[in-house]
């Protein structure tokens, strides 16, 4: 591996293979490629290496041992990556690639990974459904509130915690560790779905020791969490300083007859997870929609090759699972990558392994589907493109005079054309614009640059 | 960067003094010291702030040292000068 000087501005890595993503899946493909006598460059939006999952605690919570038992195991793969040899760049935007090329931005240079294998292991983000008041400050996603719990730096002290599925749990208990009060935690799923849940959890040692753990924090602070309940709606002057909260039936429609307002200092709302595919689609990756797996996804084979022979994907990249799928595939990714490199086999083990913890993950999150009726919180002046200030009625209107397709929507009202690039409101805009909740989305649509970079950037890129 | 190694740093928000962490980005900072509104949007004028805290949705732009970039992905320096931002 070599770092020179490009005729232009930029500069080029070379490496056997270029991993998108510090986190679970990355840290365990990086660290198996490079005890392979592989060279491994790993480019990671975060500051830390260990993504969104594994982020330690900061020393304002020290003290309480917030950490969960899958923290350990995290802890694991973070000192194994580091003893690898695997380069990790952090702090990057990868803007552009193709098989074989990835080009980032690191502080204000100009970067190409030219490499023989890519894995993509980018993990996902938060799923948002728009409602009334959501862009208001202190209103945030549940993640976010989760990584502020953690980092113990929660203005305020009281805290509600609303959307659907088991990453409702660390966001609790990332605020309680914090010494914040939870004055409410509604899952809109109904209880039904947490019952069914049950036998997934207890059946996985791992999750079985997390969710009790998690549960042990809950009853400890006398936080229930409410199944069929959600929140309709924030209010404040600057900041959100009350919630509007209440019950929904089994497709998630609020009953407006049970609303009522409670005082709150942050909210934290997450309806699951969307794999973030960008970069895939770019690359020509061939993906799939499968719902119970948070929408679009990349299609992997047997030993997470892509449509893309050159290009492997792991972790939340090819459906939500959570992480110990993300490390499964992971290991199994790096195996048939050094299969292809140096032509030893693929253990079949690896194979069983990743199989037996999606199968598991399915099951899990195969009890939270989603909930169409939860598009009938937002009314016709709820923003949904926070990015263009898009209310409903605007994109309704753009839906009905240009067509019903992602890209006519984003084209008639500006919807999904921001900075984000219609990643928060993209997987939403169609069922809300077209008044179908339920409706699949087109998948998104993707260009150069994948997030924003400096125009200098772009301008130094090394062709090649 | 171990806890150990963290030390106090002191930075301004729109002229006022705020205490972090070496380590802690502009986003925990900023939210640690009270700011929620981080910005005004440029079309409605109402204010907003940190919405996913991980790089994704750019709510939190904020202007550090002249530069527009996103408080959550942005680690806090001694002395740096952080002022409202603005979507493009």
């Amino acid at each position: 591996m070599n770092a020179a000087a490009d005729p232009g501005a930029g500069r080029v890595l070379d490496a056997d293979v270029g991993v998108v993503g510090a986190g679970p899946a990355g840290l365990a493909a990086a660290g198996s490629l490079a005890r392979a006598g592989l060279s491994v460059v790993v480019l990671d939006e975060g500051q830390r290496a260990g993504g969104q999952i594994f982020r330690q605690p900061s020393p304002r919570v020290a003290g309480c041992g917030a950490a969960p038992p899958s923290h350990r195991r995290g802890r694991g793969l973070l000192a194994a990556f580091a003893q690898s040899g695997a380069r990790l760049c952090s702090g990057v935007t990868v803007w552009d690639a193709r098989p074989g090329r990835l080009w980032f931005e690191q502080a204000a240079e100009s970067w190409l990974v030219r490499c023989e294998r890519v894995l993509l292991a980018p993990g996902a983000y938060d799923r948002s459904i728009p409602f009334p008041g959501w862009t208001l400050p202190g209103v945030v996603t549940a993640g976010a509130l989760q990584i502020m719990g953690r980092a113990g730096v929660v203005p305020g002290k009281r805290a509600l915690v609303a959307g659907s599925g088991p990453l409702l749990l660390p966001t609790v208990a990332a605020l309680l560790g914090a010494g914040v009060q939870v004055v409410a935690a509604l899952e809109a799923s109904p209880r039904s779905s947490a019952w069914r849940a049950l036998p997934g959890l207890l059946g996985h040692g791992g999750r079985r020791a997390e969710a009790f753990w998690y549960l042990r924090k809950l009853l400890g602070a006398r936080v229930r969490l409410r199944s069929g309940w959600t929140l309709f709606g924030c209010e404040g002057e600057d900041r959100v300083q009350r919630a509007l909260i209440g019950k929904v039936d089994a497709e998630g429609r609020p009953r407006r007859d049970t609303a009522r307002s409670i005082e709150v200092d942050v909210v934290g709302a997450g309806f699951g997870l969307v794999p973030s595919i960008e970069l895939g689609l770019l690359l020509g990756c061939r993906s799939r929609c499968d719902p119970r797996r948070g929408g679009h996804c990349l299609d992997v084979d047997g030993e997470q090759r892509t449509s893309v022979p050159t290009v492997f994907a792991a972790g939340e990249v090819c459906g939500i699972g959570g992480a110990e799928v993300a490390i499964a595939e992971g290991e199994l990714a790096a195996a048939a990558i050094v299969k292809d490199l140096r032509g030893v086999p693929v253990p079949p083990a690896l194979a069983v392994a990743a199989a037996r913890e999606r199968r598991a993950a399915d099951r899990l999150l195969g009890c939270f589907p989603p909930l169409p009726g939860l598009c009938d919180l937002a009314t016709a002046d709820t923003i949904v493109c926070r990015c263009e200030d898009v209310r409903l009625e605007q994109t309704r209107a753009a839906a009905a005079l240009h067509g019903r397709s992602l890209r006519a929507i984003k084209v008639g009202c500006r919807a999904g054309m921001g900075p984000c690039q219609g990643r928060i409101c993209g997987p939403s805009l169609q069922a809300l614009a077209n008044g179908l909740p339920g409706q699949p989305a087109d998948l998104p649509v993707v260009q150069v640059p994948v997030k924003p970079v400096r125009v200098q950037t772009v301008l130094d890129a090394p062709r090649g | 960067m171990t806890d150990a190694e963290r030390t106090a740093v002191e930075f301004t928000f729109a002229g006022a003094p705020v205490r972090a962490w070496s380590g802690d980005t502009v986003a925990m900072a900023l939210w640690a010291a009270g700011h929620l509104a981080l910005r005004r949007s440029s079309r409605d004028g109402a204010a907003r702030g940190v919405f996913c805290s991980m790089g994704v949705c750019y709510d939190c732009l904020v202007r550090v040292d002249g530069e527009t970039l996103r408080a959550c992905t942005t680690l806090v320096r001694a002395g740096m000068l952080v002022e409202p931002g603005g979507k493009p």
